[in-house]
């Protein structure tokens, strides 16, 4: 009899730790936002924040330390730092999104902004900056715009960057070819025949990064590829890009696609900066300026790296100043006051930026920018002097956000272009039925 | 204290109490009490992490859902969806050639080991552990991520071939007719649960009967098909079932290595399902996708559970 007893009280202690081990992770499920009372026992301190960011290693550790900086300078905030990859980042918000979980300070992309706002899951940040908690006076009033949806503000930019066409300067000298800016489309094709003549160096051509430069290239023809829950323009000019591919295809210089099914997508492994010959290595990639330094940091030796605009028949069109990353308050933030006065410090701080050091993009403020810019390493700096010098003067303002829906476009196009690589369908083919599938999942 | 004691009304209720405690203690002795408290963390586990989120999986399977709203009832939408879309055609086509041919490939191999490993050697301990290794870490990531270095067109793969006199640069990954091979050798290399089972299932077998077979004359080979086999259909069929069902589930392997490409060769159901849930964001469809997934594995298993009785010996030895 009195065994039985112990053991029924050992089961019950075991299931209630088991229990409340369960319970720490529900605290943060689906209850929290309906009941007050839940969330204030939700196992953390009451001012704990959570910023969530996707990014490298160095992007992680250099935030990490800049949130240990902010929570020595304000005792009594407490933030804790969750970092993903890129892919992941958005699953995993979405899933918080659904539970009602989402962290306080998330990092935003442009193409993701409409779809938050269109839920309602963000904050309207318009009275913070009318009560002075957040300042924007020192940004540019254009890139601040970009985080506004129906003339409320949602999302503060901290980094422009723009396209960049980044290439060996080496191989482009073993083979040559007189390589400039603002090319058009004819100028690119000769010069990737040349290299891939002399040198035997194939091209990627924005192989599964494809949709910026397929937006880049209609912004050419005035048209707009996702605009109002429909794609821009008509079937016909969603073949060009498509053509690109079919002429390398055909002309041999572009680089097999099996390249990137076999490696993992990194941009250490991108075939500009990684390869065993010519044959599976590319003279150039299409990129933003922010992810340059990487990519002169994963270079070989003697493997010289610079930058160029993308090519296009109209490069003053086509081009644009890009707003790479955004904050954002979620509403379920506990302590949204507090969650502003951290954007407003991780965007307006010196001190904050010095550590950050431009990684995510040329800070907005202009002062923090030339404070920043003198201490930045030399690919940084050549970064900023080039979205300066040649992209600013020389683009137009950038795309509204994608609507919902986009996604499933975007893997289509991943798809058809795939297919085209692979010699299953023609150009023509591909951006036709891109423009006309892609137009049935915008509808629904 | 006292006055309240000699209070009778008080005192029936004390009594009340005492029988509620023995009551209480009664039940607490039961039997079976111990046994419901002891399993109570797996009950409550079990409602919380599978029995609702099944049933949230099945109310989503007939909305209109993209996770960063709320659902919206959409009736059969979804499954009549699946008719028209043709990689849900092609990941079917993928998954069944990937299930029936990774499955009876593997079991051949356990079995072939199993048989191997059943001789009482000073190092058969460390062989079997050795050769079950792969069971225990072949579904982690970082295998994956090794087999994806070992076979691309300068791994270790094309090497080896290389060193043996063959020139071969072929892509395995890149290309569509081996890509999908690559991920069926990656699951038939974790043979080691089945061919512990299969070895467990083979000592069992009385050495008698193979003695009676001997004295009669019969070789090696038809003394395997004649007494082994047979004993071990039914470990067989077993493994069979458990390998087919997580065959149909494979996940790390084709979501980590190829992501379906090239030209959704290797696109898996389970990584087309995750992709239509969490990365296109239409997660009522990922939700109907998983339902149909569940109803063709019950069927297979139905169907295997059918034939049963026309291969599988369920007599004893």
């Amino acid at each position: 009899m009195m065994k039985r007893t112990t053991a029924l009280l050992v089961a019950a202690a075991m299931t209630t730790a088991s229990l409340t081990g369960c319970g720490g992770n529900a605290g943060n499920g689906g209850d929290e936002s309906t009941n007050p009372e839940v969330k204030s026992s939700g196992g953390s301190s009451s001012d704990e924040m959570v910023f969530a960011w996707w990014g490298n290693q160095t992007r992680n550790e250099r935030t990490q330390q800049v949130i240990d900086l902010y929570m020595e300078e304000n005792p009594g905030v407490s933030i804790d730092g969750q970092p993903s990859q890129f892919a992941d980042y958005w699953n995993k918000l979405a899933t918080a999104a659904a539970g009602n979980a989402l962290p306080d300070v998330i990092q935003m992309d442009y193409k993701y902004l409409d779809q938050y706002v269109e839920n309602g899951l963000l904050l309207d940040l318009t009275p913070y900056v009318d009560n002075g908690i957040l300042d924007v006076s020192d940004c540019n009033q254009d890139v601040i715009d970009s985080g506004k949806v129906d003339g409320q503000f949602y999302a503060v930019c901290i980094g422009i960057s723009s396209p960049a066409l980044v290439y060996s300067k080496t191989v482009a000298e073993q083979a040559g070819v007189e390589i400039k800016n603002n090319m058009n489309i004819e100028e690119f094709l000769d010069t990737c025949r040349k290299i891939y003549e002399t040198t035997g160096y194939k091209t990627n051509i924005a192989y599964t990064d494809n949709e910026p430069f397929m937006e880049y290239l209609l912004r050419a023809k005035d048209v707009t590829l996702f605009e109002d829950g429909k794609m821009g323009g008509e079937a016909a000019d969603y073949v060009e890009y498509f053509e690109l591919y079919e002429t390398g295809l055909k002309e041999e210089w572009l680089i097999d696609p099996a390249v990137f099914v076999e490696r993992t997508k990194t941009t250490e492994l991108n075939p500009l900066v990684y390869g065993t010959s010519p044959e599976n290595m590319s003279w150039c990639t299409f990129h933003l300026t922010n992810q340059y330094s990487v990519l002169v940091g994963s270079a070989a030796e003697g493997n010289e790296l610079g930058m160029l605009t993308w090519p296009s028949d109209n490069v003053k069109k086509s081009n644009y100043l890009k707003p790479s990353q955004f904050l954002a308050v979620s509403k379920d933030a506990k302590n949204p006051e507090e969650a502003v006065k951290f954007v407003n410090w991780f965007n307006n701080s010196v001190e904050c930026n010095n550590i950050l050091l431009a990684e995510r993009g040329i800070p907005v403020s202009k002062s923090v920018s030339e404070a920043v810019s003198e201490k930045l390493p030399e690919p940084d700096q050549e970064a900023i002097a080039f979205v300066n010098e040649i992209v600013s003067p020389n683009s137009s303002k950038v795309n509204p956000p994608a609507d919902a829906g986009a996604s499933g476009v975007i893997d289509l196009l991943n798809q058809l272009e795939e297919q085209v690589c692979y010699g299953q369908i023609t150009a023509q083919e591909a951006g036709t039925r891109l423009f006309e599938e892609g137009n049935q999942m915008m509808a629904k | 204290m006292s006055a309240r004691r000699a209070n009778p009304h008080f005192r029936a209720e004390l009594k009340k109490e005492g029988k509620k405690m023995n009551q209480i203690r009664r039940f607490a002795n039961q039997k079976h009490t111990a046994g419901y408290v002891f399993t109570l963390p797996f009950i409550i586990g079990f409602f919380m992490f599978m029995v609702v989120p099944m049933g949230m999986s099945l109310y989503y399977s007939f909305c209109d859902y993209d996770i960063l709203s709320p659902p919206v009832f959409s009736g059969l939408d979804n499954f009549r969806h699946m008719l028209t879309d043709d990689t849900f055609f092609q990941t079917l086509k993928v998954t069944f050639f990937f299930a029936f041919v990774s499955v009876p490939l593997k079991l051949l191999f356990a079995l072939l080991v199993a048989l191997l490993l059943l001789k009482n050697t000073r190092l058969s301990g460390f062989y079997r552990a050795a050769y079950y290794l792969p069971s225990i870490i072949g579904g982690s990531v970082a295998v994956s991520v090794l087999w994806k270095r070992m076979f691309s067109s300068d791994g270790v793969i094309n090497s080896l071939l290389q060193m043996v006199g063959i020139n071969c640069t072929v892509s395995w990954l890149g290309n569509t007719e081996t890509a999908i091979w690559v991920l069926i050798l990656l699951v038939v290399w974790q043979f080691g649960s089945s061919m512990l089972i299969f070895l467990s299932a083979l000592k069992q077998v009385p050495a008698s009967l193979y003695e009676a077979a001997k004295v009669d004359g019969a070789g090696p080979i038809y003394r395997f098909f004649k007494i082994t086999l047979p004993l071990l259909t039914p470990t067989i069929f077993f493994n069979l079932v458990m390998q087919m069902i997580s065959g149909f589930l494979a996940f790390t392997q084709c979501y980590i290595i190829t992501e379906g490409r090239p030209l959704n060769s290797t696109l898996l159901y389970t990584v087309y399902m995750y992709q239509q849930s969490f990365e296109f964001y239409n997660t009522g469809y990922g939700a109907a996708l998983a339902w149909v997934m569940l109803a063709i594995i019950g069927l297979i298993t139905l169907v295997l559970f059918a034939t049963k009785k026309f291969w599988v010996y369920e007599g004893g030895f």
